[in-house]
């Protein structure tokens, strides 16, 4: 048809956003807003913070401490057995677990990289 | 007050938006090719809430620039409608031009001032 009347002709808009086509894919975009993997994520922040700032781990007052064991040295001759050194055990402990769960949930995640992944067998 | 001054003027949402850097001078004197954006214009303009009017300064027959040429703007009911038209149309291309949209000053588009 080339009659003036009723023209049928391409819009001079482009057809879609090339932005669109640089989006994230849905699972990474949504998996950030995952709930879960917020809670993780601020605990993993937590601890590592706490881990890094040299401040005493175990704060509990003098009174409700249980008397202190005999001391236990490692080889290198650093006692091992000591509150400290457990509540950095124990945070150390956590922290990789939560990593663990966040790969699981988001296979993109990037482990710090001093995470090591539990190993199946001991 | 110098704060104030920093903020861009198409951060404050308005009823009315701009589009800049879409149709030249050439492509407006053409009365076909005028009446083809304004279509192209009011079409697009519809997906994204009430279009209540569509402007395109057209240039003076004398062939004297006026102001705003080049410039498209879109009038919504709402800044609802203008705000999903601006995110919408920004960085759209049109006839190969890519469209920068900015909100525009509601009181000068009403005194049919489109030099801003």
């Amino acid at each position: 048809e080339t009659g003036s009347g009723t023209r049928k002709r391409k819009s001079r808009w482009a057809d879609e956003e090339p932005k669109q086509a640089i989006q994230l894919p849905d699972f990474m975009g949504g998996i950030e807003f995952d709930p879960e993997i917020q809670a993780l994520n601020s605990r993993l922040l937590e601890i590592s913070r706490m881990l890094s700032s040299g401040l005493p781990l175990d704060d509990r007052p003098e009174g409700a401490r249980s008397p202190s064991p005999e001391p236990i040295y490692d080889n290198m001759g650093i006692r091992i057995n000591t509150r400290e050194f457990r509540a950095r055990e124990r945070l150390n402990k956590e922290r990789q677990e939560i990593i663990a769960q966040i790969i699981k949930r988001n296979p993109a995640f990037k482990p710090p990289a001093d995470y090591r992944p539990p190993k199946l067998h001991k | 007050q110098r704060f104030m001054l920093l903020q861009p003027p198409s951060s404050v949402a308005t009823k009315v938006v701009c589009l800049t850097q879409v149709v030249t001078a050439d492509e407006l004197r053409d009365d076909t090719e005028y009446d083809d954006i304004l279509e192209d214009m009011r079409l697009e303009g519809e997906k994204f809430g009430a279009l209540v009017n569509v402007i395109i300064p057209r240039p003076r027959p004398d062939g004297e620039l006026a102001p705003g040429v080049g410039k498209v703007f879109l009038e919504y009911a709402d800044t609802d409608g203008s705000t999903k038209a601006r995110t919408g149309l920004n960085g759209r291309k049109f006839g190969g031009n890519q469209v920068v949209a900015v909100f525009y000053p509601e009181d000068k588009f009403g005194q049919r001032d489109y030099e801003g």
